[in-house]
């Protein structure tokens, strides 16, 4: 990643910004405003006094030699041009010769001691006052220009109002710039890590996150390029997982092909050997070998689903099953098989239907392994009763028989792993098994199917 | 009779050579394929097909499937060396019937026997059950002591050829039911009980003693042959 496309020097970027182009910033646009404010003016004509003075003054100086009517004309004209100005002149005899306007509340004849006393009133006060003798000599009278220093004064202070206001208006709108994108620079950022969380969040059908895409090579931009690396590597994962399972099935399928297949010759050859005629003492082999094939092939098929079940390759998938309609379905299944045995079975069903939340396929399976074991193991008692009981909001499925019990010897002749695989998917299916045995019998219960609530 | 014909699809030349044998003893036509390549073309002059599910090539849920595409009302036996964890369902969705290897020689025969019974294709057969004579193919059921027909309504008839259609098996009072009404069994229902009731008294000698239907208590009924 190169540094001018990461985070840090954005973020650097506008931190240098700020630090170093705010305190340049004020002067220069202080600098900025005077001119521009000052260039665009009309030139002011009561900018200050010593001006004002000095334009009066010399106005005086130049109608030096003019009569009295010239002077009047002219102290007219410059009214005129200094509206809010009062101008007027007084001769050398004292006399008030032109008054503009003409209520300035001087008197017509100007005394010594009123002259002084004027001066002195008029110096360095309001109205802003000079006075200038009239041409080279002072025989001609003089004039005066009077002015409210309020003119003066504002038209100074409004240039320098305006321009503090326009200062801190545009100090602002840059303070606002660089707030807005300092906040600019955050709210992507966030945006981005609020998106990239929804994308880890957010799984698709098999699991894994989607892939994002990548836009930005910067430090989020390597982030989500990490994160789709693992995605990548989830999705090996998941696919070499799928491989495997689908290997190890075919594999199970395969063994069990395998080992079945000459299971079938064998008990096809057995039963050829039974047509012939045999001695008792043979017959008896023929069936034992018979039966033990029977047994061998249950035997295969039980270490093959406990493999399954061991992986968890054998997967559980509830759905709202009536119990009594399984059960029946079960045992019309194996009653041909104990009535073959000569056993005496009894049902007992609800009379109405009892709907459990249950994978019936291992409902099935979990049976098929305690009624095989009942066959093979209590013989003995000729008896078998299935009863089906609600109690509360569960089922429990009860299985007694009166067999030589578990403690007996028949329970070493390999019923381990039948027996192993009820408890593997009671305990999956989260419920009670509980088992009494003694020489009389064994009661054996599968208790806590939940009710399906409909 | 003419000998019922099966097509029977093995690969394993030594179970395959003996099932054929053993079945030809027993009266049916075998015709024995070592790989479902061709089946289609043998299953038009077959009654049923016999199918191992392991084959080379072609698998035997593939030409089970394709077999009942193009012949829905041949039935097919399903021969399986197979865990019953695994593909027991995939298997019987579309199979007839269902026998995990090693099987015993006497099952297979009868199963394939059912099988054919249930199809029709054993139809012409009158079945002596009992003191009364079935005539399958012609819904007539008579008392051969008499020679006279025994009349059955049309639901009692449906109830009582059904059982015969499935002999030797177990029947559900849920499987019965649906399969004569056509609707879904509502446990505890007793319409069933009381029509097996009235056809035991038509057809039984002693209906308190039933002897043709068969209650399995709790279970179903069942019709022995």
């Amino acid at each position: 990643m190169k540094f001018r496309n990461s985070l840090l020097f954005t973020y650097l970027l506008i931190v240098l910004l700020a630090i170093l182009l705010l305190p340049i910033l004020f002067p220069l646009l202080s600098i900025a405003l005077n001119t521009v404010l000052l260039g665009d003016d009309e030139p002011n004509m009561y900018r200050n006094g010593v001006w004002l003075e000095q334009m009066w003054h010399q106005e005086a100086r130049q109608l030096a030699g003019a009569d009295d009517e010239a002077i009047s004309r002219r102290l007219t004209e410059l009214k005129e041009k200094y509206e809010q100005a009062s101008v007027f002149w007084v001769d050398a005899q004292g006399k008030t010769r032109l008054a503009l306007p003409k209520d300035l509340g001087i008197p017509d004849q100007w005394t010594p001691s009123y002259t002084i006393q004027f001066m002195k009133e008029h110096y360095d006060a309001d109205p802003f006052t000079t006075v200038a003798f009239i041409g080279n000599s002072r025989d001609k009278g003089f004039m005066v220009f009077q002015v409210d220093r309020s003119v003066i004064q504002t038209s100074s202070e409004q240039l320098s109002e305006k321009r503090d206001h326009l200062f801190i208006v545009v100090a602002l709108v840059i303070l606002c710039l660089f707030l807005f994108i300092s906040w600019i620079f955050i709210y992507r950022l966030r945006k981005r890590l609020l998106g990239l969380e929804v994308a880890m969040t957010s799984p698709t059908e098999n699991g894994i996150p989607k892939s994002i895409e990548v836009n930005n090579p910067d430090e989020i931009g390597r982030l989500e390029q990490a994160f789709n690396a693992m995605i990548r590597q989830l999705e090996l994962g998941r696919k070499r997982e799928q491989e495997e399972e689908q290997l190890r099935r075919q594999l199970i399928a395969n063994l069990s092909h395998d080992l079945r297949t000459p299971l079938t010759s064998i008990r096809s050859h057995a039963y050829s050997l039974k047509q012939e005629n045999l001695s008792e003492q043979g017959m008896q082999s023929v069936e034992l070998i018979d039966h033990k094939i029977g047994y061998l092939a249950e035997l295969i098929d039980n270490l093959l689903s406990y493999t399954l079940l061991s992986a968890g390759k054998y997967p559980y998938r509830p759905e709202p099953t009536d119990m009594v309609r399984l059960l029946r379905t079960i045992l019309a299944h194996w009653y041909p098989a104990f009535e073959r045995k000569g056993f005496t079975v009894e049902l007992e069903l609800p009379e109405s239907a009892v709907v459990c939340r249950v994978d019936p396929m291992w409902i099935e399976r979990i049976l098929d392994n305690l009624l095989q074991n009942v066959l093979r193991h209590a013989r003995t008692g000729r008896y078998l009763s299935v009863r089906l009981e609600p109690e509360g909001g569960q089922a429990a499925i009860r299985l007694e028989d009166r067999g030589p019990g578990m403690n007996g010897k028949s329970l070493n002749q390999g019923a381990g792993i039948g027996l192993t695989i009820v408890q593997l998917m009671l305990k999956e299916m989260q419920l009670k098994w509980e088992v009494k045995s003694d020489c009389g019998g064994t009661r054996m219960a599968i208790a806590g199917l939940r009710l399906n609530e409909i | 009779m003419l000998n019922k014909r099966i097509l029977y699809i093995e690969d394993d030349a030594d179970i395959g050579a003996w099932v054929k044998e053993d079945l030809s003893r027993r009266g049916y036509a075998v015709n024995w394929l070592t790989s479902g390549d061709r089946a289609a073309q043998y299953a038009e002059a077959a009654d049923l097909v016999i199918l191992d599910v392991m084959l080379p090539g072609l698998d035997g849920f593939t030409v089970g499937q394709r077999l009942k595409k193009t012949a829905p009302h041949l039935p097919i036996l399903m021969l399986s060396a197979r865990t019953a964890v695994d593909d027991k369902l995939q298997g019987l969705q579309f199979a007839d019937d269902y026998l995990t290897k090693p099987f015993h020689p006497d099952e297979l025969a009868a199963r394939v026997e059912v099988l054919l019974r249930r199809y029709g294709s054993a139809a012409s057969q009158a079945l002596q059950l009992g003191h009364i004579t079935v005539d399958i193919g012609g819904n007539l059921i008579i008392d051969s002591r008499s020679g006279e027909e025994i009349a059955l309504t049309g639901k009692q008839l449906q109830i009582f050829m059904y059982l015969l259609k499935h002999a030797n098996r177990i029947l559900t009072k849920e499987q019965i039911y649906e399969a004569v009404w056509g609707e879904p069994y509502i446990e505890g229902d007793k319409t069933l009980n009381v029509h097996i009731r009235h056809l035991r008294e038509k057809i039984e000698l002693d209906p308190s003693v039933p002897v043709l239907i068969e209650t399995i208590r709790g279970i179903g009924y069942r019709v022995k042959l």
